[in-house]
């Protein structure tokens, strides 16, 4: 019944130097990112000022190897997940915004040939960080993420690709798009297209939420590139679940973070709203959706730990990713939806974020591949 | 580090446990449900071959040369197993029931190795208070060198088979829980006897008893732990009934970790039963390529494995001497809930053979209610979670 192998004891502390990123990227999220949350929804993307701040962290170039100008400081996923967390304490599509071009980074530098590396790796490097625009969400909804809505055909001289992608961030500021799509054999891979590719359509979308980041729908009609655009080249084959999975690990971070944002707001709250002459926390009926809210968060933050973890220690996560990510989908949303029945009337409004939050905590467990460890 | 994983050695440790659960406990499991008040012999058969064991070095001492810093999260793993064998079958083991937490929890030395390796068992709840454990009517009165006890005792695990109880008793009623003590009487003490045993929903195996002290006398030296007066002083007296409150913050983990120890073996053996249907999991699939009883299947081990590392947590949080009060209540509300929750769709899920005796499912499912709610109810942990988030006194949040 063992399932991994370790020597290291059980623990849960974070290590100084996790402590010390947690701190300052918490302390940003507070008072950069969601004071400005209104206004980035309202916009439909986040103020030039922020994503000056947020390059300005360097957490994109973190990874990438000195090479390519990057710092090539490897960074384990538990160290990921809280970085995430802590981002998307502020605002969950202002945090994407980071964590999309940090995810789409890491993913060219583990699986790029060395010419897509140095093609679209030291853009990241110089400042850029949307020149290309991850396309992984599927418009249907019976398929597995890991099918992908965009077929190719890998039978000719050239790759011709079929399909629609949605919920593409940022599309309007990419030069090239790394689009998954499902071959003939059933395997999936990542393909890097040029925004001008003929037959490549962009559409912008409304969502319920995340509306903080602009979103796209790309379809693909009989789109030829050449061989070398598959990503890690014409003989590369990528572990696309794999890929999956560590983005899934990533998304319910950031749920957490959210999640945490939730219960932090609604504690004063509940305390300080009177009803009934004294505070509405006083009773049972509603001390204990914060107590379960509390519960809840304490558990999913642990799951996210145990499957960065195993991660870290080369296991097998399959599994724990995907538990991992049920939770977070499951208790995000009733932690969202609880929310917002705390606040009443007042949580329905845009007087507070509940509502905000409620919107974009439905996005986990369908959003796909917008964070990753 | 953030390393949420047990170790080789622990993990061998569970490999042990689970041996064991499975070979010597799981037999008899059907067997003692039945059989309801008979005392299972092979428990003891068990201890002595443990003892056996021991005694020739090959027992399970691996714990003592682990790098633990404490030994709660290797008790919480190994009873998690013997738990996943069968719960009634673990609590009717002789030799260490809940009084002997109490008494390695505020005994003193002389108390620790008189009682300490003796068989004691938890007398709190009476028929007028329950989870209201400050409100009980039973009384301690100091008579010359004697305790006087008087008063009525229900729900007692290992009540009868036990060789001595710790008892919850009120020094004057009227002063509150300021005035609660603990006291250990032993069996065969005048005016102590065991009035009844309970037929049970669930644990048939582990004897329920009601006891009656009448006129009981117990020597002086029996209180255990805190003044023999009531305290004057608020804060001295706060901290009196607060030291008998903390034996839940060691054994609250541990009854979690019983609750999913069973909400695993209600897993496994659906699956096992699923898979000579045929049965896969399909863990990360969409909803779409997901049977239902795939997707309910996955839900279900996604609660027991988060409710697993909030208990895991809370151990590990006694090993390194943190105070825990607050998590131990949160491992006990989600397992207890999720044990339940498991073992009851379970039988769901397997239909007329869950609903069966031919199987265990049924018993799994009927065994694991106790578990949200003994060692403090559903309700209690949330009203303790709630006030520890909410910054909220008990007068606050009542």
């Amino acid at each position: 019944m063992q399932d991994y192998k370790t020597e290291h004891p059980f623990d849960i502390a974070m290590s100084e130097e996790q402590q010390m990123t947690w701190d300052m990227l918490r302390k940003f999220a507070e008072t950069e990112m969601r004071p400005i949350a209104r206004d980035a929804e309202a916009a439909g993307r986040p103020s030039d000022e922020l994503l000056g701040k947020m390059k300005n962290l360097d957490l994109i170039s973190l990874g990438i190897p000195e090479a390519y100008g990057g710092m090539e400081i490897a960074q384990d996923a538990t160290s990921q997940a809280l970085a995430l967390e802590a981002l998307a304490y502020g605002d969950l599509s202002l945090a994407m915004s980071l964590s999309l071009p940090m995810l789409t980074a890491k993913i060219i530098t583990e699986h790029g040939s060395e010419e897509q590396k140095k093609e679209l790796l030291k853009q990241y490097c110089d400042g850029s960080m949307f020149h290309v625009g991850l396309g992984i969400n599927n418009s249907s909804i019976m398929g597995n993420a890991s099918n992908s809505t965009v077929s190719v055909d890998e039978s000719g001289e050239e790759l011709i690709l079929n399909g629609i992608k949605t919920g593409i961030a940022f599309a309007d500021e990419a030069t090239s798009f790394l689009i998954s799509a499902t071959s003939e054999s059933g395997e999936s891979n990542l393909y890097v297209l040029d925004k001008d590719t003929e037959g490549l359509e962009i559409t912008s979308k409304e969502f319920m939420g995340l509306k903080g980041l602009p979103l796209s729908e790309i379809n693909l009609s009989n789109c030829k590139i050449k061989t070398s655009q598959k990503l890690g080249g014409h003989n590369y084959s990528i572990n696309f679940q794999e890929l999956l999975d560590s983005s899934r690990i990533g998304m319910s971070a950031m749920a957490l973070g959210v999640c945490q944002a939730v219960l932090d707001y609604v504690v004063p709250y509940t305390n300080e709203r009177v009803a009934f002459d004294e505070p509405i926390s006083n009773r049972q009926s509603v001390a204990f959706l914060v107590a379960d809210m509390a519960i809840e968060i304490e558990a999913m933050r642990l799951m996210v730990y145990k499957a960065a973890a195993l991660k870290d220690i080369g296991a097998d996560f399959h599994k724990q990713a995907s538990l991992t990510h049920r939770f977070a989908a499951h208790h995000g949303m009733k932690i969202g939806t609880d929310g917002v029945q705390l606040l009443g009337g007042h949580g329905f409004t845009h007087e507070h974020p509940v509502e905000l939050w409620y919107r974009n905590l439905r996005a986990i467990g369908i959003f796909e591949a917008g964070a990753g460890v | 580090m953030i390393h949420p994983l047990l170790p080789n050695q622990l993990q061998k440790t569970q490999e042990t446990m689970r041996m064991a659960a499975e070979f010597i406990l799981r037999p008899i499991s059907r067997k003692y449900d039945k059989a309801e008040h008979e005392p299972p012999v092979e428990m003891e058969q068990l201890n002595q071959a443990a003892a056996a064991q021991k005694e020739k070095g090959m027992g399970d001492d691996s714990v003592k040369s682990m790098d633990l810093k404490g030994r709660n999260l290797w008790a919480v793993i190994s009873l998690e197993q013997m738990c996943w064998g069968d719960v009634g079958l673990f609590l009717a083991r002789p030799g260490t029931g809940l009084g002997n937490a109490a008494i390695s929890a505020v005994g003193n030395p002389d108390q620790k190795s008189k009682w300490g390796k003796r068989w004691a068992s938890m007398a709190i709840t009476e028929p007028g208070a329950g989870s209201d454990s400050k409100n009980i009517s039973t009384s301690a009165v100091l008579d010359g060198n004697e305790w006087v006890i008087n008063g009525e005792k229900i729900y007692v695990t290992d009540g009868d088979r036990c060789d001595c109880v710790v008892v919850w008793a009120t020094l004057n009623k009227a002063m509150g829980k300021t005035a609660i003590r603990s006291f250990i009487v032993e069996k065969g003490t005048p005016g102590f006897s065991v009035a009844r045993l309970e037929k049970k929903l669930g644990i048939r195996a582990s004897d329920t008893a009601t006891l009656i002290f009448d006129n009981c006398r117990i020597p002086r030296e029996n209180l255990l732990g805190g003044k023999e007066e009531v305290e004057m002083d608020a804060d001295a007296a706060k901290k009196s009934f607060g030291g008998a409150m903390q034996t839940f913050d060691n054994t609250r983990p541990m009854v979690a970790g019983m609750a999913i120890g069973l909400g695993q073996a209600a897993l496994d053996m659906t699956r096992a039963l699923l898979a000579e249907e045929g049965y896969e999991d399909n863990f990360g699939a969409s909803m779409g390529q997901q049977t239902a009883i795939q997707y309910e299947l996955e839900m279900l081990e996604a609660e027991l494995e988060a409710a697993r590392l909030l208990v895991y947590k809370s151990a590990w949080m006694m090993d390194n001497k943190m105070p825990n009060s607050k998590e131990a209540s949160m491992g006990k509300a989600k397992a207890g809930r999720i044990g339940n929750k498991i073992s009851l769709k379970c039988v769901e899920i397997c239909s007329m053979q869950g609903f069966s005796e031919d199987h265990l499912l049924e018993k799994f499912s009927r065994d694991s209610k106790i578990l949200d709610i003994f060692e403090g109810t559903q309700q209690i942990q949330q009203l303790i979670v709630a006030r520890q988030v909410l910054g909220k006194s008990s007068s606050e949040l009542k």
